[in-house]
């Protein structure tokens, strides 16, 4: 039985994998720091597993555990560096429709993001990933209103970095 | 302007998912590895410290002391302290346990961090109570042994006479129980400090979204 529910975990956080391996993308710096959160987060999710009772998608499941991992529960600082070197990232800017202009746009609005805090990124997350505000705000524990008044100022935020 | 750049952020978001996968294999061998998350290490602290406060309130026990002395009808009270002592250690541990157990990575992350920082509150109040305990054990110490150690009885007279001895006496008491107390603050400052700050940054700035 405990063995069925191993397998299942096993196979549908493989399949899932992406999701978590995005949010280590935007809370880690560096290949190590990147796979430990993953570790950790695939721990959370697997103590938490047994309530999980398919009522949700396991996707939409595992965005909240991953989510308050990486905010909560990590323990290793990701605020101490400041300046990104954006090619230590794993960010490959996909190759079909190559353009340069285009890239160098996404550059800074990838270095743009990493400058803001956790719960910043955590809304920017949700909103690249389409969520929209009642799940942003429900995954958060804020409200409605608020986190669409927050997610305004981090556009505005946004903009200032990119240009000061 | 922004609203065009981030549609283009999102676009590639979307699209970039050149991850190396994990394989089954690994996953396999992850759920097998020890998490290292603060609600562990809080965990632990925390069991660490009632283990150690539980240990000293059993084993200080004034009841020796007591039958030293010639006043053993004072040992109902002690009794009682005991009982009463050994029913709060009892409730704080039930407490920190239920809280423990609450901690859930599914709710909201605002909630999460509460039921963290509830739990530490808990073995917080559970060292105060015992610092205050201590505190008050000694000063009945103090209180008991001028009152009625004969011994001491003739020091007093001595000390009596002569008030800047007893002022003296006194200052130093109250020093050093102050500075027993102090290191205590700072040392669960600095333990704490390390393990919590990221997560009261995030939760302040979580309850500033919602003033």
């Amino acid at each position: 039985m405990s063995e069925n529910l191993e397998q299942s975990f096993v196979q549908q956080l493989k399949s899932n994998q992406n999701i978590i391996h995005k949010i280590c993308r935007l809370y880690t710096y560096g290949e190590d720091a990147h796979k430990d959160l993953f570790q950790e987060i695939t721990i959370q999710l697997w103590k938490a597993f047994p309530k999980f009772r398919g009522d949700s998608k396991f996707s939409t499941w595992a965005y909240r555990v991953a989510l308050n991992t990486a905010i909560t529960l990590y323990r290793k600082s990701t605020r101490t560096i400041k300046t990104v070197d954006y090619e230590q990232q794993q960010f490959f800017i996909s190759q079909d429709d190559y353009n340069y202009e285009e890239e160098d746009r996404l550059k800074l609005m990838y270095q743009a993001v990493y400058q803001l805090n956790d719960i910043e990124k955590a809304l920017i997350f949700m909103y690249l990933e389409d969520k929209d505000y009642a799940e942003i705000s429900e995954t958060l524990g804020i409200s409605e209103v608020n986190a669409r008044v927050k997610m305004n100022r981090i556009k505005g935020k946004l903009k200032k970095i990119l240009n000061p | 302007m922004i609203m065009k750049e981030l549609d283009l952020l999102k676009k590639d978001w979307q699209k970039n998912n050149t991850f190396e996968q994990v394989s089954e294999v690994d996953i396999y061998k992850m759920l097998h590895t020890k998490s290292s998350s603060i609600v562990k290490w809080i965990f632990i602290i925390s069991v660490l410290e009632i283990l150690l406060w539980s240990s000293i309130s059993v084993f200080f026990n004034t009841d020796d002391y007591l039958k030293n002395t010639k006043y053993e009808e004072l040992n109902v009270y002690f009794e009682a302290l005991t009982v009463l002592n050994y029913a709060v250690i009892l409730v704080f541990i039930y407490l920190f346990y239920k809280n423990y157990v609450s901690i859930s990575t599914t709710v909201s992350t605002k909630q999460l961090m509460k039921d963290i920082l509830k739990t530490r509150k808990t073995v917080q109040y559970y060292v105060w109570y015992n610092l205050g305990m201590v505190v008050l054990s000694l000063l009945i110490g103090f209180f008991m042994a001028f009152n009625y150690n004969p011994e001491i009885a003739v020091l007093m007279d001595k000390i009596g006479h002569n008030t800047k001895v007893m002022f003296i006496t006194i200052l130093l008491f109250t020093l050093i129980i102050g500075a027993f107390l102090g290191i205590f603050w700072l040392f669960y400052r600095l333990l704490y400090g390390i393990l919590l700050r990221k997560l009261y940054a995030n939760y302040r700035e979580l309850k500033k979204i919602d003033l």
